[in-house]
């Protein structure tokens, strides 16, 4: 589903990823760790190109991102993206966050979008909170709102960009539950974050990232349970 | 960056502060000079002029932003033959008459035509120069005299003679908000908008659309002249009661023709 | 104190407030049209609208409006030679230096809102120009009222230099009152107070819609 080889990504002369390949399978559920800073959010904006390479390939779906007949657009409506902060948009109501893109993008018809909306968000548990603005939902309702948004285009790909960090402890378990749900779906999933019973239940594999490179991958018990590396080891004993 | 900001408004309010002084600092030590030294050489005391220097050949500013001109030469001879040094100041047309009102000058002198309304606001001098009318066009116009002016679009300057001719020729008032009167702050601003079509015609004074003429050779201008045009006369105006200050004035004109200065002006400035 | 003359003018000096008014709302509405597009231009990747869009914004905003509106009305048609019509010329001139003035309303309004937004919006795969209309530009339009609101302000009282190309709007009708009537304190209090009347409903207006805003009517 994803191919990356030998991306390079530097900011100005700040170079953040340094060489990095990795392969990710279709319905296969990757959780990315590493320190703050070691490219991990970069990595997932290549992939749907909020980010420019500046070298290296990444193919996405059989489509090659730096071809330059890609149309981008097309590749991002394959790859939903969710938040750390949640970006809804204020202005409109959780539906009308829901139904934008279909509408707007896939030109679908209103009655089937809103249909499929009010469904996205069934399924998020949050039927009852079609109307509501952005700024009456908590913390964990935003970002199941923003989770419906992105399925309901429909991708083929989610990435997750530490989802769960910006929640008060209580609301983590609500955004989880949503997520676990999409795994065992069989939704292909990047996932950025630091929930081992998260990782450790759904996750097929785990990737340690450390300053721009792939430093260590393997099965959640392989990486979590007897990690082969110095960096690794260190980094797992301060998250613990 | 925060510092820099604060810098550059400390640096903008000393500078500020420093020309204020500056220019409080030049008037004290005028004051001083008045007050305290009254020996020889005996201060020239002060008549303040107001005019309007967008006006030649009456006044207008030279190259070296010195108002000159017929009306700015005769009140600096006025002044002298009355004990004064003429100081002028430009002031819009507009803002000449207030200028008295406020005490900002002391008379008025700006090709201004003596008429029963003006003089119901303020005190005018003896007449001191007859002048006419005339109309502006461009070459080749069809208008011939002033009767081809019907339907025509007027330029003239606001609040002057010739707008107020325009307007009763057109039988609307003055402030109307009138299509075919085109109301322009200075007389040079209407011959300006005479050359790029804007108007059809310009009614103003005849020395000045004459002088605008000769200066603006590549302008292609010309005027109509008509016995139609009733002779107008220049005064000085002072602020209404002023009577002493208007004996004066009036002594020191007559003084001036006698000795042969406004003759020398009159020729100096209209050669023909 | 000569009232009577005043009371005789109103019908004029009414006249003159319209067509301060017209002015004001023909030139902060083309104005309007012109920033949100100059703005567009102003943060867009390409270097030469960036450009175009840089200088029309110093050039505008670093000179005086009256010095724009003798350009336009003296100045072009001795260099084009077109005949110039002053409703036209004081028109275009306004409209042309708000639109400056505007353009960088709409910038910092634009660039006030979060970059996520953005981002949000093309990882749903919306392009860039989707994103703007449907997202970016409704968030800013909010934050555009109050700094629009001073500018429609700032215009109305600026729409009296037109005056030097003819236009009779308020102050010249005044002025030309003055000039015959010779009460320049009747006359200009009346013309002062029915500009303020005029800011005063403005900014009545802006509070209006601000307040709307915030209770979120207008989401
Ligand atoms: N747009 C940008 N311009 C310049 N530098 C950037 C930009 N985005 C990220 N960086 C830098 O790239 C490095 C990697 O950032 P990235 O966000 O990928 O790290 P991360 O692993 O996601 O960290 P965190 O766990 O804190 O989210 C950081 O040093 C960051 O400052
Ligand atoms: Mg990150």
């Amino acid at each position: 589903m994803i191919y990356i080889k030998d991306l390079y990504k530097s900011f100005g002369t700040l170079e953040v990823l340094k060489g990095v390949s990795c392969h990710v399978k279709e319905k296969e559920v990757v959780v990315v760790i590493g320190p703050s800073g070691s490219g991990k959010s970069t990595l997932l904006r290549c992939i749907n190109k909020l980010e420019d390479a500046t070298s290296g390939e990444i193919t996405v779906d059989n489509i090659p991102l730096n071809g330059s007949a890609t149309n981008l657009n097309k590749v991002r409506e394959e790859v939903g993206m969710v938040f750390q902060r949640f970006n809804l948009f204020p202005h409109k109501t959780a539906l009308g966050n829901i139904t934008m893109a279909p509408m707007k993008v896939r030109k679908t018809a209103k009655a089937e979008v809103y249909e499929a909306a009010l469904k996205l968000l069934n399924k998020v548990g949050l039927s009852d909170k079609a109307d509501v603005y952005p700024d009456q939902l908590s913390g964990g309702q935003q970002q199941r709102v923003a989770i419906a948004r992105a399925l309901a285009m429909q991708p083929k790909i989610m990435l997750f960009d530490e989802p769960t960090s910006a929640l008060d402890p209580e609301m983590v378990g609500e955004v989880l539950a949503v997520m676990k749900n999409l795994a065992r779906e069989g939704m292909t999933m990047v996932v950025v974050s630091h929930e081992m019973g998260f990782a450790r239940e759904v996750g097929d594999r785990v990737i340690f990232m450390d300053e721009g490179m792939i430093i260590e991958e393997g099965t959640p018990e392989q990486v979590f349970g007897s990690p082969q590396h110095q960096r690794t080891k260190a980094f797992l004993s301060k998250i613990l | 960056m925060k510092k820099y900001l604060k810098l550059s408004l400390v640096a903008l309010l000393v500078l500020s502060l420093a020309l204020a002084l500056a220019g409080c600092g030049g008037k004290q030590e005028a004051a001083k000079t008045e007050g305290t030294n009254p020996s020889p050489p005996a201060e020239k005391k002060i008549l303040k002029v107001s005019t309007e220097a967008a006006y030649a050949p009456f006044e207008f500013k030279d190259k070296d932003n010195n108002i000159v001109g017929f009306d700015a030469e005769f009140i600096r001879a006025v002044a002298k033959e009355m004990g004064y040094e003429a100081e002028l100041t430009h002031v819009a047309w507009d803002g000449l008459i207030p200028s008295l009102e406020s005490g900002a000058a002391d008379i008025v002198i700006s090709a201004m035509t003596i008429t029963e309304e003006r003089k119901k606001s303020t005190l005018f001098s003896e007449p001191y120069l007859n002048i006419v009318q005339s109309v502006g066009i461009k070459e080749g116009s069809p208008i011939k005299s002033l009767d081809d002016l019907k339907g025509k679009t007027i330029g003239v300057q606001n609040n002057t003679t010739g707008h107020y001719w325009a307007a009763k020729f057109y039988n609307v008032k003055p402030e109307d908000n009138f299509d075919k009167i085109k109301k322009f702050d200075t007389t040079p601003d209407a011959l300006e908008a005479l050359k790029t079509g804007a108007v059809d015609a310009v009614v103003a004074d005849k020395p000045v659309v004459l002088a605008y003429i000769k200066e603006n050779p590549n302008s292609k201008l010309t005027k109509v002249d008509s016995d139609k045009f009733e002779k107008e006369y220049y005064g000085m105006a002072m602020k209404l009661g002023n009577e002493e200050l208007a004996k004066k004035v009036n002594d020191a004109i007559k003084k001036v023709k006698e000795n042969g200065t406004y003759d020398s002006l009159v020729k100096k400035y209209f050669p023909e | 104190m000569r009232w009577e003359i005043i009371i005789d003018r109103i019908p004029i000096l009414l006249q003159g407030a319209l067509m301060t008014v017209e002015l004001t709302v023909l030139a902060v509405g083309i104005g309007t049209v012109i920033g949100l597009f100059t703005s567009l231009f102003r943060i867009s990747k390409f270097g030469l609208s960036r450009f175009l869009a840089a200088t029309y914004i110093d050039f505008f905003r670093g000179t005086p409006l009256l010095a724009q509106i003798y350009l336009i009305y003296f100045g072009l048609p001795q260099l084009v030679g077109y005949v110039p019509n002053p409703w036209i010329s004081g028109v275009a001139a306004l409209s042309i230096n708000s639109g400056a003035y505007i353009a960088e309303i709409f910038r910092a309004g634009i660039q006030s809102i979060d970059k996520g937004q953005m981002e949000a919006s093309r990882s749903l795969g919306m392009s860039y120009g989707q994103a703007m209309r449907y997202v970016i530009l409704p968030q800013a339009f909010k934050r555009i009222v109050p700094p629009l609101g001073n500018e429609f302000i700032a215009m109305l009282k600026d729409s009296s230099l037109v005056s030097v190309i003819t236009l009779q709007e308020l102050m010249l009708t005044g002025r030309t009152i003055v000039g015959s009537t010779y009460r320049p304190f009747e006359v200009y209090i009346t013309v002062a107070v029915l500009y303020l009347v005029m800011t005063l409903s403005i900014s009545r207006l802006i509070a209006f819609l601000e307040r709307r805003l915030r209770t979120g009517d207008l989401h």
